[in-house]
Parts: C-alpha cells; structure tokens; sequence
C-alpha cells in the first residue's frame, strides 16, 4: 500500500477562551416523557433534581437530573430509577465541550462548503461528527453512582 | 399517515465513553424505538465483552479459560475470532492477551488462545488473561448498525467517542482532532456506508512533552506504542477499524499490507505534526486551513 504525505500549516494560535461545542439532545420534559412513558404525573420530590414519576395510581420510578464536569465543561444527564432504587437508564441530555478557535471561523469553514453534499458540517450549526483519542465517559459513570448512593435507598 | 421529521439523535454513556446515535428519514416512533434497540444491542456487547464486570464473558474466560473449555455467546466468539485472526496475520502485534501487561503481572503470549466447537474457549497457559478493549467497541456500532439497518431507517450514524459508522445515501463529514491539541481540527474526511475509528496517544501539556503515554501497548517491547502520534482507520466494518488503529498505532506505516488485506485505509498523524494517508483514500480527506 502507497502513503501520500502531506504537510500541515502551522497551528493557528488558539485563543485561551475557547468557542464552546454543545449538543443538546433532550430537554428535562421530553427525557422524563422518554424514561417514564406510561407516567401521567411527575412531582418534583427535590427541587430542579429529582422527580417521582406516577402513572395508573402507581409509582414508575424516580428522575434524577445531574450535572458533572466532563473534560473542561458540564454535561447534563438524568437517570431514571426504578422504584426499588435500581438505574433504568443513563441518557444524555446535554453535552458541551469547549473547541479550538477554528472550527467557528467562516473561513476554516469556508473550505469545506461545496464539497459534502448532505453532510453534517454546517456554518452557524454544530460541528456534529468528531473522531480522536477516545472520550471518556468516566466522570458520568461516577455520577451515577453518587446518586445511587445518595438517593437508591431513600426515594423508594 | 407517519409524521417524518428531520433527525432523531440521543447519546448515553457506554463502552467507557459516550455512544451517540443520530437517524433520519423515517417516523419519528419509528426512530425512536429503533435507536433504543441499537443502544440495548451496544449495552449488550458491554455486558458481555467487559474486563472490568465480574459476570461478562471475558471475566468468565480470565477466571476459566486456562482450567476447562469455557463457552461464550456467539458474538463474543466473533470477536474473538477476528482478534486471533488479527494476531497472527499481525505476526503477534494484535495481541488481546496482554491484559496482564496491564496489571503489570507479566507478559501476554501468543497461540495461547484456541477457540473449539460450540463457541468454547480455551487458554493454554495459566497467566492469559485478555481485554477485548482493543475491538469490542468497534463491534459494538456495527451491531448498532444492524439494529437499526433491520427496523428500515435509511440512515444514519452510530458514534461511540470517535470509533463510528455510518450508512444510508449522504455521506457524514467527519472531523479528525490533532492528538496534540484536541481543540484543533487538522482535517474532515467523509465516509457513507462504511466505518471510521481513531485512536491516538494521550497527550498531557501539564508535563513535560515527551511523557506523553498511549492506551495501546506495543506486544514486541511491552511498552506503550509510539510509532505515530494518531491514526484514524477507515473499514468496511467498525470492529476491523477498530482493531486496526491500534496495529497502525504499533506498526506505524508498517501496516500498509494489513490494511490492503482487511479493505481499510488509514490516515496517519507523525510525530513531526504531518499526515500520511494511504493512496486509496487521499481524495476524500480534505485538509484544514
């Protein structure tokens, strides 16, 4: 197999603010609506964090809205509980990253228009496909056992 | 009639990083349900193919493999199949024997693994023990992929932390970050109906430029890999891109042949900052400003 080489301009200095990258995949209503679908009633047990949800005069479940530090930024999650306490589910409703300068500049993307038919990359959107070293997802795992810790005993 | 919106996407942390799914072109209760197949399909190869849970096959096989043939599900057997496969056409550079690397306990080894009738396992030598880590992520999407191909979407994406596939008519414009500054975009590449994995040294700034590690050990030197800053692997399958970043991680451009063997193309970030990308992919990278 033949390799071509190619040479990479110099990095362009990345300012220390950088743009933010966010996704935002579900709001607290509709990740509540998706954990819990036959409950017609969630109450709000602990305020902006937990809700029991209830359904045909029984409870479903808890839902529980957290946040942690992902690699510099927040990312929203919720975890649905059983009503013995136990995770349903882990959903992400939010993810932020902060980003290098480039991806923002209408000229870097200036580049790239044109040439995708149908694709992702959109200017004013997000850049929505990225491939690297690995995201770890170690400080969500975390979370989550924090909140079990905190509520898989006491809701119920 | 069905209402069709636009895209259906949800993410959710899996594999040890965040698995996210985007679909379109169909009702979005269609979508809907098919998305969460796909992430129980992703859940269960995390179930079965985790080192660090005590129930999973792979922890089964640690604990018995070197005592009595140990039968496994089917999909783990695969994957097994293809890392041996990998193992040998590698000349032992694959190697997911090297868990006790890992744990510091001693070295892995070669032929120590067979695989018998009946989807059976079993190790020849009391110290193997192995970690599917380098290969079950990737065989995780493509089952995603199968999910939802069988509930009719036309298309979309499955991205689990950067080892991702695609399928459907539009091709996804994916962004490759810089190993040494993850906030800087060197290049996209665009792939339909095909996989794209990734895998590149970790990089620290609040040390000193030179211990910068790998998550990929190196079978020959027992050391962590450091031919190439980054590689990124395009495959007709994510569990082959996979497997193949990390010999490319090994091998460095070394693995020209492995890659024509497996229908793969890789794209190749050097110590010095530049790109090397095999022949038969170049026209679909375009390079940042």
């Amino acid at each position: 197999m033949k390799w071509v080489r190619y040479t990479l301009p110099a990095a362009a200095v990345i300012s220390a603010a950088s743009p933010a990258y966010a996704v935002k995949y579900l709001s607290i209503e509709e990740a509540q609506k998706q954990a819990f679908p036959q409950a017609t009633r969630f109450t709000e047990v602990q305020a902006g964090r937990v809700w029991k949800a209830e359904g045909a005069g029984r409870v479903a479940g808890f839902f529980v809205f957290d946040r942690v530090v992902g690699k510099h930024l927040y990312i929203d999650y919720a975890v649905a509980l059983s009503p013995a306490g136990a995770v349903q589910r882990v959903e992400i409703m939010e993810y932020r990253e902060s980003y290098g300068g480039e991806i923002r500049s209408p000229s870097w993307l200036a580049q790239f228009v044109g040439k995708t038919s149908g694709s992702a990359l959109r200017i004013n959107g997000d850049i929505r496909n990225i491939s690297g070293a690995t995201l770890s997802s170690t400080h969500v795992t975390e979370g989550v056992k924090r909140i079990l810790a905190t509520y898989g005993n006491h809701l119920r | 009639m069905a209402i069709t919106s636009d895209s259906f996407r949800r993410a959710r942390p899996l594999l040890g990083t965040f698995v996210e799914i985007e679909v379109a072109g169909a009702a979005e209760a269609s979508m809907a349900a098919a998305v969460e197949a796909a992430f129980e399909a992703i859940a269960d190869v995390h179930r079965l193919m985790s080192f660090h849970e005590a129930d999973s096959d792979v922890s089964r096989l640690n604990r018995e493999a070197a005592l009595r043939p140990t039968a496994v599900h089917a999909w783990t057997f695969r994957v097994l199949k293809a890392a041996t496969d990998l193992n040998r056409r590698s000349n032992g550079s694959f190697d997911i024997a090297l868990a006790p690397v890992l744990q510091r306990l001693g070295p892995g080894s070669r032929d120590a693994i067979e695989l018998l009738d009946e989807h059976a396992v079993r190790f020849h030598r009391p110290d193997v023990a192995i970690d599917l880590g380098g290969i079950a992520k990737g065989f995780a999407v493509d089952r995603a992929l199968e999910v939802l191909r069988r509930f009719d979407i036309p298309c979309g994406i499955v991205n689990a932390g950067g080892d991702l596939a695609t399928f459907g008519t539009n091709p996804h414009t994916i962004n490759i970050r810089s190993p040494r500054n993850p906030g800087r975009i060197i290049c996209s590449v665009e792939v339909a109906n095909q996989a794209l994995a990734s895998s590149a040294r970790r990089f620290d700034p609040f040390h000193a430029e030179d211990t910068m590690s790998s998550a990929v050990i190196d079978p020959g030197s027992l050391r962590p890999a450091h031919a190439v800053d980054g590689v990124s692997v395009r495959a007709p399958s994510c569990m082959i891109a996979d497997a193949l970043t990390k010999l490319v991680m090994i091998c460095g451009t070394d693995a020209g042949e492995l890659l024509e063997h497996y229908d793969a193309a890789a794209l190749v970030i050097a110590p010095d900052g530049n790109l090397q990308i095999t022949s038969t992919w170049h026209h679909a990278v375009h390079l940042a400003a």
